[in-house]
């Protein structure tokens, strides 16, 4: 049995940020999650699905995030709790969504759980789903330890009963992938009966239509709820100040930041001096609450991941207490004390803090700073980001360059977010033009593609992968072929969704639940929408390019898919298809006229230059076996032999 | 020579649109390839010296060096170049199948040349669709599988590399001016390579004005006929100023001049008209239609004509002083307008510090070229 379902109120167990939150979920009963992998997200839904079955839960990987939002939705109408998971871009793509399930208002407990990424550790930006709480007036929860993040969960999904609406709870990765201590709450017996009640008289918010209409009077409702909310906040448990009675300065704080302030404050041994304020509830503020504490000095640092969203909204509190509590100095990202990029660590807030309370402190020696910077620039080897060994994304892209290259035409290829991601950079052959959202390559180009009348002659090819197909690629891939665009859309199919870990997607025969599920079939759609479609294998350069360049000339919607299976697959793992060796006596290293292109241009780390023997050799651990190398070499000096008690 | 390496061969040929698609450069290392007539450059490559840059037409040749090397006898402007006589020739009665150009001699001289053991391949320009792909061949049939002109730049001498590298000797190779320029760059071993084997042992040049680039070439006809129907190509000599498109049932004639702008940049500054660098030059004759113009230059060439007259395989005849005239004025036209664009586009005999040149020729010939 998972350690999870551990039925021991009381009794304290170590857990993963993620699991706490699943945790939390369990303790309040949850009856349907739903989410979108992405990090650092995806282990909630991932831990859920494995008790699923134990604790009679519904759990699913939705195609996208808005779609996860509607599921979860729908459960709560029916009268259900439920989660939805999904990292910080994910409330973006379901953002429609929200703005009327705010207004339509929610029935059995509906929490939202975005896991934020500030500076970007996983991703390639660090939006703020905090923001949304604003935007969407719904009520925002950040909790600051691991205890929060279940304790949150259970209180959350009280609230969002209380307030019928959506609650969320913020997490970031320095909390959702870290591990502490969780007490645990009791595990409840009774599971709920599904029911929509739609019989009800229109503005009846538990039987009536669930709809945005009357929006006026919705909106009222939705901004009631809002400081119904509020109210609760004013005795949130989650909200804490720890300090002296007179405090010189008082840090305002929230989520990870809460640990890093603490922190600060005992390095510069400020305890006496500094008080903290931890805020759990941090949209909308709780004015009574925030009047005491803000009575109790002239001076605050607000310290807050990534933007001044917290800063912000205590100042315009503080202004309008201002009549009664007198004028306060509110610091933090605004004057420039702290970054508003990036994460923030603790040396960062002991150097705003130690100016304001002038005690002087170097969080490293001057020297020591020096010499590693000194060290990092001459003595570290460059490490850039690449594609594992065997990936066949590399594969994938070695063909499309060289495609590129050889239509002449100056054609590039737009993309999006993935492991495929990386071929903007040297390991991809620096393929990748453009870089957006999910699905975004194929729209973009399908932009690109329409511009043939303004002199446009570039070729147009877009990447996306499998997962990516069915979460936001297929509307862009409709709007071109509709519109007569002519792109060549090129389908990464390493079957899985798996950069965040082999998650199952519509594409695959199983579902999160590990139930045999109907797989959709890419090509099938491709070819319904009527888009000109090919198969290959993107191991087989050879066979790859050639068809590349065929599409490339021809005009219209092609899609081409590429598909082979992950390299870090389960299924592939361990399992080397070839042997694959140099061989010393073909290979001729430094003398051969290839410049020594397997190791400076191909780079996949299974092949390595021998620098003693000035040859290239094959890295027996990190090398996967693929045969893709053998390919490369223009001399034949790679060899790859079947193995065939692995394949037969 | 001057030799230099990838970047530089990028920079000054391919970049500058100078690239005519030889194929010298082709299937020497991973990096340079050609599709459909263009040759592209698929990564940077870090070498200082290649023999890329090295076997360029396009880029530093060195007419002087390479004159000196090639005839022990300094480059000047004789129209012709060095030649050891010029003669009308054809195919011999009933010695060639299918359709030929003009005479048929390349065709004829090639299969005679495989038959008698003096090559064991020929390397000839075949094409798929409109699209020019090298061919090797060892028998007759795919000589005349081979035949009738392409017009369009093609990348023949991929196929002499990887001859060479897989070690396949005694070829021969059916070469324009450019490619046989080439030819005779490779043929000194710029780089000194220990492991360097000369795969060719018979240079035949054919005649070029200049060639068309292929990539224009396929849009330019596909706008105006259907290009599957496309059997035959020509451009009659002077005076005529057409290029014929031969679709079976029908003829068409496109003016020349609407033809020209499909030339490559690289072709302009071409100062060679007759394959100067072969063993024997063929072209066609002006007023003669079922004739070719047939120069020979080396002692193999002559060997070859000499015997080929002798089997039946050609026929020969004495040249008409007019023609001859003519043709040695269109050659010297070529050369005066090479030099004075090359000149133009600061191309010739740079010597600045990191300028460098499309070619090289003695000044006094230069001046000889540009002078009244």
């Amino acid at each position: 049995m998972s350690h999870l379902l551990t039925d021991e109120p009381g009794s304290r167990i170590l857990l993963m940020g993620n699991e706490a939150i699943a945790r939390g979920a369990l303790e309040a009963g949850v009856n349907v999650a739903a989410g979108y992998p992405g990090t650092p997200s995806s282990e909630i839904i991932e831990t859920l699905s494995k008790v699923a079955r134990d604790r009679g839960l519904y759990v699913e990987w939705s195609a996208n995030e808005k779609v996860a939002m509607e599921v979860a939705a729908a459960a709560s109408f029916a009268g259900l709790r439920s989660l939805c998971v999904m990292k910080q871009n994910g409330v973006n793509v379901g953002s429609d969504f929200l703005l009327h399930l705010g207004l339509t208002g929610t029935r059995g407990g509906m929490v939202l759980v975005p896991c934020d990424d500030p500076g970007a550790l996983s991703s390639i930006n660090e939006g703020e789903s905090r923001q949304f709480a604003r935007l969407l007036e719904l009520p925002l929860l950040e909790p600051g330890d691991f205890q929060e993040l279940k304790d949150m969960i259970v209180w959350a999904f009280q609230l969002s009963e209380e307030i019928r609406n959506l609650v969320f709870v913020r997490s970031v990765t320095r909390l959702s992938h870290a591990s502490g201590n969780v007490v645990l709450g009791p595990l409840p017996g009774e599971t709920r009966k599904a029911r929509f009640k739609h019989r009800g008289f229109i503005l009846d918010e538990m039987e009536g239509v669930v709809a945005s209409m009357p929006m006026e009077y919705r909106h009222r409702r939705q901004q009631e709820k809002l400081k119904q909310a509020v109210e609760r906040f004013e005795s949130s448990p989650f909200n804490t100040y720890t300090g002296p009675e007179h405090p010189e300065l008082v840090v305002i704080t929230s989520s990870a930041c809460h640990l890093y302030s603490r922190e600060a404050i005992h390095l510069l041994g400020v305890e006496d001096r500094v008080g903290l304020l931890k805020l759990g509830t941090t949209f909308p503020l709780p004015p009574v609450f925030m009047e005491k504490h803000l009575g109790l000095t002239d001076r605050f640092l607000v310290v807050e991941e990534v933007i001044p969203f917290l800063e912000e909204n205590v100042k315009i509190l503080a202004q309008e207490l201002a009549p009664r509590i007198g004028p306060k100095t509110i610091m933090g990202k605004r004057d420039g004390r702290l970054p508003t990029v990036g994460e923030l660590n603790p040396d960062l807030v002991v150097e705003a803090l130690a100016s304001l309370v002038e005690v002087p402190y170097e969080s490293a020696p001057e020297a020591y700073v020096k010499r590693g910077q000194e060290l990092m620039f001459f003595g570290a080897p460059n490490r850039e980001l690449t594609f594992c060994p065997g990936c066949p994304h590399r594969a994938s892209f070695w063909s499309i360059h060289n495609a590129l290259e050889l239509d002449g035409r100056d054609g590039f290829v737009c993309g999006d977010i993935g492991c495929y991601t990386l071929a903007v950079l040297p390991t991809g052959f620096s393929t990748l033009k453009t870089l957006h959202a999910m699905g975004s390559g194929t729209g973009v180009a399908s932009g690109f593609g329409k511009l043939g009348r303004f002199g446009m002659d570039q070729p147009v090819v877009s990447v996306c992968g499998d997962s990516t197909f069915f979460h936001a690629a297929m509307p862009a891939l409709i709007n071109a072929i509709h519109h007569g665009s002519d792109i060549t859309m090129v389908v990464l199919d390493n079957s899985g969704t798996a950069m965040t870990g082999f998650q199952p997607h519509p594409g695959l025969d199983v579902d999160a639940l590990g139930h045999k599920a109907p797989a959709i079939s890419i090509e099938d759609v491709c070819r319904s929408l009527g888009a000109q479609v090919r198969v290959c294998d993107p191991f087989d350069l050879e066979t790859t390019q050639a068809t590349l360049l065929e599409l490339l000339d021809r005009a219209g919607v092609k899609v081409l898919i590429l598909r082979q299976i992950c390299g870090l697959s389960p299924e592939k793992k361990r399992h080397k298809k070839y042997e694959v060796a140099v061989n010393p006596e073909v290979c001729l290293g430094e003398a051969c006229g290839c410049n020594r292109l397997c190791t400076r241009i191909f780079r996949c780390p299974g092949l390595i230059w021998d620098k003693r023997a000035g040859k290239a050799r094959v890295d027996e651990v990190l090398g996967t076996g693929c045969g893709v190398f053998a390919s490369i070499c223009a001399k034949g000096a790679i060899e790859k032999v079947e193995n065939r008690e692995v394949t037969g | 020579m001057r030799i230099f390496g990838p970047n530089e061969l990028k920079a000054d040929v391919q970049d500058k649109g100078l690239c005519v698609g030889c194929g010298a450069c082709v299937n020497l290392c991973p990096y340079f390839k050609n599709h459909q007539g263009k040759t592209v450059m698929l990564f940077p490559c870090t070498l200082e010296k290649g023999r890329c840059h090295a076997y360029c037409p396009k880029t530093e040749v060195d007419y002087t060096e390479l004159s000196q090397a090639r005839w022990k006898r300094p480059y000047d402007a004789s129209p012709l170049g060095t030649h050891d006589g010029v003669v009308m020739a054809r195919a011999g009665e009933g010695r060639v199948e299918g359709r030929v150009q003009a005479g048929g001699t390349v065709s004829a001289l090639t299969a005679f040349a495989l038959r008698e053991g003096m090559i064991e391949e020929a390397v000839l320009t075949n094409r798929e669709g409109l699209v020019p792909v090298p061919q090797m061949v060892g028998d007759e049939t795919g000589i005349y599988g081979c035949a009738t002109s392409k017009y369009t730049a093609a990348p023949t001498l991929s196929e002499v590399n990887r001859a060479a590298r897989e070690g396949i000797r005694n070829v021969g190779v059916v070469a324009t001016p450019c490619q046989a320029t080439a030819l005779a760059l490779m043929r000194e071993n710029p780089l000194d390579r220990e492991d360097f084997v000369d795969p060719v042992s018979l240079v035949i040049g054919l005649f070029c004005t200049w060639a068309l680039d292929t990539r224009k070439l396929i849009p330019f006809l596909e706008s105006r006929v259907d290009v599957s129907r496309i059997q035959w190509m020509d451009i009659p000599p002077p005076p005529a100023e057409v290029f014929v498109l031969d679709l079976g049932n029908e003829e068409i004639q496109i003016p020349l001049d609407e033809i020209r702008a499909l030339v490559p940049r690289g072709c302009l500054l071409c100062p060679d008209m007759t394959s100067e660098w072969a063993d024997v030059s063929v072209g066609v004759l002006e007023g003669e239609p079922e004739w070719n113009t047939l120069i020979v230059r080396t002692e193999k060439g002559r060997a070859l004509v000499d015997k080929a007259v002798e089997a039946g395989s050609i026929v020969v005849k004495e040249m008409p002083a007019a023609n001859l005239e003519h043709l040695r004025t269109a050659a010297l036209n070529k050369k005066k307008r090479a030099v004075a664009r090359a000149r133009e586009e600061n191309l010739l005999n740079n010597t600045d510090e990191g300028e460098r040149a499309a070619f090289r020729m003695d000044p006094s010939v230069v001046e000889e070229l540009t002078g009244s």
